[in-house]
């Protein structure tokens, strides 16, 4: 389907049922009930310790986020750790028979593995700018390969590959039934699932990059809508939209963005009472903020009419701003830079060339 | 439209190297740089595949050309106003940006020429795009510098040129022929009316250029109804059914 036909087909926001409704309560439940189980496994992990292949204790840590405060070592090793699982998971002879715990623990992996790239770059980039560790310096141009972005697509670009999710995802758009093209790794539900939050992935890592349009040009084979797969973990739905959101407005497709945040913005004010307590709510909850400035932005430069609720969301948040926006002239344009500085996702530098020579810099 | 993947004039070579992981080795890099060279010379403009080659000098920062980019940004001036040049923009180094925050701009007192030029086109990109159109005829020919950044587009300001009417044409139904020939950097009265009759098939009236109506520049009342279904209203009405529980 090409971008046009994706950008005409609607979501449509009107096909709640109660059904639907109940469905969406019931997936975020397991979800919560998920997360509970994870920090169990937590507990009987170990970084860094024997890679003789204690499996479930690499699964494990793959989808664990790493201590605010970790050490260079730890990132190192952490790196070491998901090259030496994906090593294991893509280049075995065969696919490999692993009991996978579920779709979210697919997710945790590639968001986690994705955040930890995100989180070195700015590391990378602060140490280069500030240049006053040494030996951080030295250590990180020694290994210009850990957290690269080379090393970091090739991960992503392989699960898609292996998994053939492309070619099933096109088959079942089709209407044909995509197990005929999966192939000996992508009918097992640990290669499919990886393959489909890899997509989900290089969207975020191009969009970080600040390639917005190929950003979009990944997500050619996945339909936007509640029936697709990654509706089925909340975080992965949220995280699409809000980059896919953020891409379209980049391209100055100011509609389809306003499009794209209206819908996960509904769905999230209409599930929120049973996201409250959940242990990721308050990061919902700060990028649901974020979606409700970058859509006022939005509505401001292509003016549209919104959803009740969203607009009057909108105004409630951000009511002083919105009004300086769409009034416009010079004394609207910080209003625009302050909006848009606090929601947009940070773009990063993707190589540590600044390293090499820091004092050039000044 | 065409999808903002797609290009008409792309020849099937930089097709494939686009739709595979070609595109990410630093070996196509020379490649996708003729390419440039031959969009610069045949005035076509392939947005995707130029982004493609960014983005290879992004991952590989040694490889970088600084007169292919700047051609590049150039190229993209010409299809205004269009995301293209914003676009590149994010794709180039973080020293190289020409919006610096107060941090940077005090640490960026030494600029280099790349840099300087990036600044340069971005002056010029902004002044496209917000239709200061006379200002920007004479930003271009007050600095040599400008001239050496367009030399290698062939027919840059004809293209602009062609634009700038575009716009025009999508804004106004009738323009004074005085404001018109300082909008498209056109010298005399005569050269102006053979521009607006044979390349925008306009009509001249004196010293008023008439613009046909299209579909952009045409007053439309807007007719604002909703239409409701029953159907929407089912869940209310079923639940006005529903016994207390």
């Amino acid at each position: 389907m090409s971008y046009e036909d994706r950008a005409n087909a609607r979501p449509n926001l009107n096909d709640e049922s109660d059904n639907e409704e109940e469905a969406m309560v019931n997936d975020y439940r397991e979800q919560v009930n998920f997360d509970d189980g994870m920090s169990e496994l937590d507990q009987t992990m170990s970084h860094g310790a024997s890679q003789a292949h204690d499996l479930q204790a690499q699964l494990a840590a793959a989808a664990t986020p790493l201590e605010y405060q970790a050490t260079l070592e730890t990132k190192f090793a952490s790196y070491d750790n998901y090259c030496s699982l994906f090593h294991y998971i893509l280049n075995s002879d065969g696919p490999v028979d692993l009991e996978v715990p579920n779709y979210y623990w697919a997710w945790e992996v590639i968001d986690e593995f994705i955040y930890q790239f995100e989180s070195f770059c700015r590391y990378r980039n602060r140490v280069a700018c500030t240049g006053s560790n040494e030996e951080e310096s030295q250590l990180l141009r020694e290994n210009p390969n850990t957290w690269g972005c080379y090393s970091v697509l090739n991960v992503l670009y392989s699960l898609i590959q292996r998994s053939q999710i492309s070619e099933q995802l096109n088959a079942t758009k089709r209407g044909e039934d995509p197990m005929a093209v999966a192939g000996e790794y992508g009918s097992r539900p640990l290669y499919k699932m990886l393959g489909y939050f890899s997509i989900i992935g290089l969207l975020r890592v191009h969009c970080l990059l600040g390639d917005f349009s190929l950003a979009l040009k990944i997500l050619d084979d996945v339909e936007m809508n509640k029936k697709a797969m990654f509706a089925r973990v909340m975080a992965a739905h949220f995280t699409t939209y809000y980059y896919v959101g953020f891409s379209y407005m980049m391209m100055r497709r100011y509609g389809d963005a306003i499009r794209m945040f209206s819908h996960i913005l509904v769905y999230v004010s209409r599930t929120k009472n049973f996201q409250k307590g959940g242990n990721n709510y308050e990061a919902i909850a700060k990028k649901n903020d974020q979606m409700y400035a970058l859509i006022a932005i939005c509505v401001a430069l292509h003016p549209t009419r919104l959803d009740d609720t969203i607009h009057s969301a909108v105004r409630e948040k951000y009511g002083e701003q919105f009004y300086r926006m769409q009034k416009g002239g010079p004394e609207a344009l910080p209003v625009f830079e302050e909006l848009f500085r606090s929601s947009c996702p940070e773009v990063h530098q993707p190589h540590s060339s600044r390293l090499r020579q820091p004092r050039l810099q000044r | 439209m065409v999808a903002f993947d797609k290009c008409e004039t792309r020849p099937a070579h930089i097709e494939a190297i686009l739709n595979g992981l070609d595109r990410y080795n630093p070996e196509t890099t020379t490649v996708f740089q003729d390419y440039v060279a031959l969009q610069c010379e045949d005035r076509t403009f392939d947005c995707y595949a130029n982004l493609a080659l960014l983005k290879l000098f992004q991952f590989n920062p040694h490889l970088i050309q600084p007169d292919t980019v700047t051609n590049i940004l150039a190229k993209a001036l010409t299809v205004f106003p269009s995301p293209a040049f914003s676009l590149c923009l994010a794709l180039l180094p973080t020293s190289t940006q020409p919006f610096p925050t107060t941090s940077e701009a005090q640490s960026a007192s030494q600029t280099s020429d790349f840099v300087e030029s990036v600044q340069k086109l971005t002056r010029l990109s902004t002044l496209l795009e917000s239709a200061q159109y006379a200002q920007f005829w004479s930003t271009l020919n007050s600095d040599d510098l400008y001239a050496d950044l367009t030399a290698d587009v062939a027919g840059f300001e004809e293209l602009v040129r062609i634009r700038i009417a575009v716009e025009v044409g999508n804004t106004f139904r009738s323009i004074t022929a005085e404001n018109l020939e300082s909008w498209l950097d056109v010298r005399s009265r005569d050269a102006l009316n053979k521009f607006v009759v044979d390349v925008c098939g306009w009509k001249v009236d004196g010293d008023v250029i008439r613009v046909p109506t299209n579909k952009e520049n045409e007053a439309r009342s807007e007719v604002k109804s909703e239409h409701v279904g029953i159907e929407q209203f089912g869940r209310v009405i079923r639940r006005g059914f529903e016994l207390p529980a």
